[in-house]
């Protein structure tokens, strides 16, 4: 094996190490930043929740709202590794 | 106590939970309809609110202004035990701190009791049971025959050392004044002690003491300058937040009421206590400027509310609120069982 072969070769696995890198990225921060958002958020729909009972659908909706920035991740992600 | 320390989702739970506790107590047009009702309206309306249990409960002992009364009570200690037992780490010693308020009104209302000579179930319906006393201390206090009994019943009070102070005087002139200055003191004393021992969120209660603190100054000037009293007014005043008892001790001295306000507005912080207190340059009764310093001490405590809305802040607006919600109803109550005209009515309402 010629040194030139050898350097495409590691260059084609690095790009596409790089690119599983970028895609763990994408999705494991939005994950991080959704939970954090979704902390604050949760136990004031608790809370509202323990108080009035009927609440409970709107209170689910918004804990959940953090949760599409996940998907915005995960298509980058998804768009990283298959294209 | 343990302390707490954890993340901020705890206050937001607590914080949220007596957000939407506010939002249910009775809203001021209510008001203007129980004012227009009569006395069994009135208790049906109470029964179908917040108050269903324990009007429920009690119906069957108690009937017409005693039912109100007793159920109100009832209702205020429970709200305020249960807001004891939600509340987290700092934000606990803080309720339960300003919550010992309800001991001296308890004390102070049985002593007045006992030298009126009025009947322990009559005295039992007011007390709010929402301090460190208990209702089995307070129902041990109140099986007590005389004023000295009952002070000796409280050894083991972290006040008594005030009361045994206090008591003897009290007792032989019929008057608890002083005692209740000086309880007061203490408490307020003790308050500021709490809320400067490096916990977290202390800072924020400490706003609330101060502005609390102010605005009782403030009311005994005014009241003291009502009075026409020329005694030195230094030991009715509470040191530890923008006056000293000497600077309020110099306005009661002043002749002319505008010199007072003004004087009052270069030191204090707060746009609403400074629109509240440039209203008072026009000449109200006392009364008036109770009611008014009350409204804007509410208004205050729910900006500040606002602006930390994770904090003790939310809680001490709810409550100040459910209790003059309970003290309004009361005041319904009795005022149309004495028959008095819905507009003087009015006048005593914290609205």
């Amino acid at each position: 094996m010629t040194a030139e072969t050898m350097t495409v070769e590691i260059a084609q696995a690095s790009a596409a190490g790089l690119k599983a890198i970028g895609a763990g990225i994408a999705v494991g921060l939005t994950g991080l930043g959704a939970g954090i958002g979704e902390m604050s958020i949760g136990a004031a729909a608790v809370g509202a929740v323990a108080e009035n009972k009927d609440i409970f659908g709107i209170a689910l909706l918004f804990t959940v709202l953090p949760e599409t920035i996940v998907i915005f991740g995960l298509v980058v992600a998804l768009l990283l590794m298959f294209q | 106590m343990a302390h707490y320390r954890g993340g901020p989702a705890p206050y937001i739970y607590v914080s949220t939970r007596l957000r939407v506790r506010k939002a249910k107590l009775l809203p001021p047009e209510e008001y203007q309809r129980l004012l227009n009702m009569s006395l069994p309206e009135i208790i049906r309306l109470i029964g179908e609110t917040e108050y269903q249990k324990e009007v429920d409960e009690l119906g069957t002992s108690f009937e017409g202004i005693d039912l109100i009364e007793e159920a109100l009570s009832w209702n205020l200690a429970k709200e305020y035990q249960r807001v004891i037992d939600l509340t987290p780490g700092a934000l606990k010693e803080f309720t339960m701190a300003y919550l010992r308020r309800w001991d001296i009104y308890n004390v102070l209302t049985i002593l007045r009791g006992k030298m009126q000579g009025l009947k322990e179930g009559k005295i039992k319906e007011v007390l709010i049971p929402a301090g460190s006393l208990d209702r089995t201390i307070l129902d041990r206090i109140l099986k007590e025959e005389n004023c000295e009994n009952v002070a000796d019943s409280l050894k083991s009070w972290k006040m008594y050392p005030i009361i045994a102070a206090e008591i003897s005087e009290g007792c032989s002139i019929g008057s608890f004044s002083k005692l209740e200055n000086e309880l007061y003191k203490r408490l307020y004393a003790d308050l500021l002690q709490v809320a400067n021992k490096g916990l977290k969120g202390g800072d924020q209660f400490l706003k609330f003491v101060q502005l609390e603190i102010d605005v009782k100054n403030i009311k005994t000037l005014f009241r003291m300058r009502g009075d026409g009293s020329e005694e030195d007014a230094r030991k009715f005043f509470i040191p530890g937040a923008t006056f000293t008892p000497e600077e309020l001790q110099q306005m009661n001295l002043m002749a002319n009421r505008n010199e007072v306000i003004d004087t009052l507005l270069l030191k204090i912080k707060g746009k609403s206590v400074q629109v509240a207190l440039e209203e008072l340059r026009t000449e109200k009764s006392e009364q008036e400027v109770d009611a008014e310093l009350t409204r804007t001490q509410l208004e205050r405590m729910e900006q500040l509310s606002k602006i930390n809305p994770f904090s003790i802040h939310p809680i001490l607006v709810f409550l100040e609120k459910k209790k003059h919600e309970v003290f309004n109803l009361r005041a319904i109550a009795r005022g149309k069982e004495s028959r008095l005209s819905s507009d003087t009515i009015e006048r005593y309402l914290v609205i």
